[in-house]
């Protein structure tokens, strides 16, 4: 097993896992961790792929898109933890 | 010779000094114990281990630099501000250099408080927030070189980075990310409210940030600093892109949240914006973190539009580097200073309707002249 293919199992393993915390978690913020830490490792595997420029575009475009997702799921979507007293 | 050159000289000294004791003890050692601190020697005398822990000090080096830097930054903005309302800013501690360590004072205060997180605050978000900002602030550094030979985002050839400029840009961009979690995270409505603003605000800034500098990609017809610089070694990029500069600066002061565009941390409005639930040293990071911003920004406007390390070669080429960027940084404090922040009702109209065209123009007047031929 060279370094190469160990750094690659390690992205897609994180992007698969925090792709599955998108749709598992229970709170919407998580849910958008989640997916900027998916998009950012799939940056990083463009970066394996000697694909520098589009890994760029990806983080510039994605990640700074996650905002506006976030901005949603703040406006659109009840909160639980202001109304809970005991949490 | 390049930084990492000079910092292979040092690790290859270093390694031959540690294996002196390390084949010392092979030698000294019966059998396989022995031959267990061989091994040692062999692996450290390796070539990965060696590019490995060269390119660590080339980090450490650039992470000094900067962190200098950014202290002379806190510096020489409490000492202006000081100057302009009127009264001597930091001035005890260490009083024979003008109070230049009343930053690290400060920061060994914010040091030893306590941190703590606030009972109905979302822990992964809280905690991640503050990590998230500083990390993905200290990769623009990571991207800028000072000069040809004073950087260290080169592959593997020692070249630079083809994107690196872009990189850069990419890296602010993730900033809006970290600010909206902690002001949603802290569970506490002037946090939010404070991070509502500052999405809005960056959001809406980047768009002309972004076009003012894709005219100066479009002059220079390369994504890297190098390229970009040495295509400024006839006339400074600030000159034919006037417009392009001055959308540049306004939109870096409102990406670095300083007062003319400080809406998202208004002390009079929000307690303290969307850092009011943290404390000890994550607020001490976000605090430096938000001056370090102003550095890069004051290094990316000397990139991008002044020149560089271009200059007279009485100086070093760093040391250009530097004095343009504090001189940027000098008339970002200026304005900060000395203009009354823009009420929130004005913000969005300021960066849609007036920065905006502008950079378009802006971009008009660069594709022209790159059509033209004088670039």
């Amino acid at each position: 097993m060279t370094w190469e293919l160990l750094v690659f199992v390690f992205l897609a393993a994180c992007a698969l896992v925090s792709a599955l915390m998108v749709i598992h978690s229970r709170e919407i913020m998580h849910s958008v961790i989640a997916l900027a830490t998916c998009f950012v490792s799939v940056a990083c595997l463009y970066v394996m792929l000697n694909a520098e420029f589009v890994a760029i575009v990806q983080i510039l475009v994605y990640v700074g898109a996650v905002v506006v997702v976030i901005l949603f799921g703040i406006m659109l979507t009840k909160r639980e933890i202001m109304e809970s007293e005991r949490r | 010779m390049n930084l990492y050159e000079f910092c292979n000289i040092i690790i290859v000294w270093l390694v031959d000094l540690v294996n002196n004791l390390w084949y010392w003890l092979g030698d000294f050692l019966p059998w396989v114990f022995g031959d267990f601190f061989t091994g040692v020697g062999d692996l450290a005398a390796s070539d990965g281990h060696i590019a490995v822990m060269t390119i660590l000090l080339e980090v450490l080096v650039v992470l000094i630099v900067a962190i200098v830097n950014v202290l002379n930054f806190i510096w020489l903005d409490r000492k202006l501000s000081g100057r302009i309302f009127d009264f001597y800013g930091p001035y005890y501690v260490g009083y024979r250099i003008g109070g230049w360590l009343q930053n690290i004072a400060d920061g060994m205060k914010l040091f030893v408080k306590e941190i703590i997180t606030p009972r109905d605050a979302d822990r992964l978000g809280f905690i991640l927030a503050p990590v998230i900002f500083v990390s993905s602030s200290f990769l623009i550094l990571a991207t800028i070189p000072l000069s040809p030979r004073f950087g260290i985002a080169t592959n593997i050839d020692g070249a630079f980075v083809p994107a690196g400029a872009l990189f850069a840009f990419a890296a602010f961009s993730i900033a809006p990310f970290s600010i909206l979690l902690a002001g949603w995270s802290s569970n506490n409505k002037y946090t939010l409210i404070g991070g509502m603003r500052s999405a809005a605000q960056m959001m809406s800034y980047e768009i002309p940030l972004l076009l003012a500098v894709a005219s100066v990609f479009l002059l220079a017809g390369d994504f890297g600093f190098v390229g970009i610089v040495e295509a400024q070694a006839d006339i400074w990029f600030a000159i034919p892109l006037f417009i392009g500069f001055i959308v540049f600066l306004v939109c870096m002061a409102a990406e670095v949240e300083v007062t003319p565009f400080d809406l998202p941390e208004a002390e009079a409005e929000l307690v303290e914006g969307w850092t009011t639930e943290y404390c000890g040293m994550r607020f001490g990071f976000f605090m430096m973190t938000s001056y370090l911003r102003g550095y890069a920004g004051g290094a990316l406007a000397t990139a991008l539009f002044l020149g560089g390390w271009n200059g007279p070669a009485i100086i070093p080429d760093e040391i250009w580097f530097l004095i343009k960027a504090y001189i940027v940084f000098v008339i970002i404090e200026w304005m900060r200073w000395s203009l009354p922040r823009v009420r929130v009702d004005q913000i969005l109209n300021l960066g849609w309707k007036r920065l905006l065209p502008l950079a378009m123009v802006n971009l008009l007047i660069a594709a022209g002249l790159k059509t033209l031929g004088w670039f």
